[in-house]
């Protein structure tokens, strides 16, 4: 009979103590580094669904421009650069892998630059249906990249700044300690603006 | 009365005279400081450039699109964009204004800042796929701004408005889903709600039963109170009856310029 009661109150112990871990902030390092990893596969997701634009995009140019021929190709060179590199979640604490990621897309951006630039010599592919869909739908990935990337960043600065805070401090020193920060991207401003199309 | 005070009349003046230029300060520089407008309805026109029968026309349609759809369309005027890009801008005001639902995030912003002579549709996640980037820079650039290039800001909002609505509303299925939805959202709060309840109770059958974990979660609980004092303030005001739903959005729509 005692000894039923005795579970029971080790029971009921385990339950109080999860509630109180958890009101500890003992939940707090994962979930921030969860979020973290989610705001990363935005970013990625955003990357790809430029690069998946390009090639449509590519193909419509040349039927207009195909004597840019050195614009064109490093767009795909630069587009096969870019998505060659995949950041997995697990390396987000690594700033080489990030540093690397980020240099390929912005070779990206900058060859997509100059293909814009050009693709104003040539009026008629500027009044195509098309290609004005493809670039507004270019733009607004570009947007969405830079959304990304600073919800990625406040995220990271986030589970960053809980690892060395209290009362956090004490779990990631602890239940956590392999935990290291992440990486953020170094703020690349040329990067981050859109091209600037104009109509 | 100055007998009772500590400091000389002098000494007030001056201590007047700092405590006034300190506050004259603040309120320049936050007059200074990015001003974003209050939302305070479906239409919030800070830059006073909506002539009063549009804004009468168009009111109804607005509140007509959320109750058949739950889509929150808001337009907004601003004086000025602070220096900054519309698209950063438009992203913090529609993320700050939390417009659409939380679940569906299907809210949609009219941004246009007249000084700037920008103008922007930004898209709330949920309704990306129906109001596209395509799409929204069609409504900018045939039904927005040949009319703002004349300075008829009333014709080109609310020709707008009519396209944005007349895309958003062609989804016949998006409105049969509603209810259903509204039923599964109830029915998975339940539990959750009971599960509280269940661990209350045991917390409170421990308390009662064993004086050493009524020290630990004395103890405890005094922490959580230290630790979490000051994130628990920023309650959740709604004046005048319209308010953002928890609504997101990632970048999407387009902008131009006239």
């Amino acid at each position: 009979m005692p000894n039923i009661i005795s579970r029971t109150c080790f029971a009921l112990t385990i339950i109080g103590l999860s509630f109180a871990l958890a009101s500890c902030g003992y939940n707090t390092i994962p979930t921030l580094q969860e979020q973290a990893k989610a705001r990363w596969s935005d970013v990625q997701n955003q990357y790809q669904r430029r690069a998946d634009l390009i090639p449509n995009l590519v193909s419509t140019v040349q039927g207009y421009a195909a004597q840019e021929k050195s614009v064109l190709t490093g767009v795909v060179e630069a587009r096969a650069k870019a998505t060659q590199i995949k950041v997995d979640a697990s390396d987000l604490t690594d700033p080489d892998k990030i540093k690397a990621f980020q240099d390929a897309q912005a070779q990206l951006t900058g060859a997509l630059g100059r293909l814009l630039a050009v693709s104003e010599n040539y009026p008629e592919l500027k009044s195509n249906a098309n290609f004005m869909a493809l670039q507004s739908q270019l733009e607004g990935t570009e947007n969405r990249i830079a959304v990304a990337r600073r919800d990625y960043i406040d995220a990271v600065r986030a589970f960053n700044t809980a690892l060395r805070t209290l009362p956090t401090i004490i779990w990631a020193k602890t239940a956590f300690a392999g935990e290291k920060p992440m990486a953020e991207f170094t703020a690349n401003e040329g990067a981050q603006t859109p091209p600037q199309v104009k109509f | 009365m100055t007998a009772s005070c500590p400091y000389s009349p002098l000494a007030r003046g001056g201590l007047c005279f700092f405590t006034s230029i300190v506050v004259s300060l603040c309120a320049s520089l936050t007059a200074l400081a990015a001003h974003p407008p209050e939302l305070t309805g479906r239409i919030v026109d800070q830059a006073d450039i909506i002539p009063a029968a549009t804004r009468s026309t168009i009111e109804p349609k607005l509140a007509d699109l959320e109750t058949k759809s739950g889509i929150q369309l808001v337009v907004a005027t601003v004086n000025s964009l602070d220096g900054e890009e519309i698209e950063p801008y438009a992203n913090e005001l529609f993320r700050s204004w939390k417009l659409g639902e939380k679940t569906k995030n299907n809210g949609v912003l009219l941004l246009v800042a007249p000084k700037e002579k920008r103008v922007r549709i930004e898209v709330g996640y949920g309704l990306e796929g129906t109001l596209t980037d395509a799409l929204s820079t069609v409504i900018i650039s045939n039904a927005i701004a040949p009319r703002f290039k004349v300075g008829d800001f009333g014709g080109g909002i609310s020709r707008g408005v009519d396209d944005i609505i007349s895309v958003l509303t062609t989804d016949a299925s998006e409105w049969q889903q509603r209810p259903s939805l509204r039923v599964d959202d109830q029915a998975t709060r339940d539990p959750l709600n009971w599960l509280i309840v269940a661990g209350i109770i045991a917390l409170v059958t421990l308390l009662i039963v064993s004086p050493g974990f009524r020290w630990f979660f004395l103890n405890v609980a005094l922490n959580i109170l230290l630790n979490s004092g000051g994130s628990r303030g920023g309650g959740f005001s709604n004046r005048g009856g319209f308010s953002g739903r928890g609504g997101s959005s990632g970048g999407g729509g387009a902008s131009g310029r006239w």
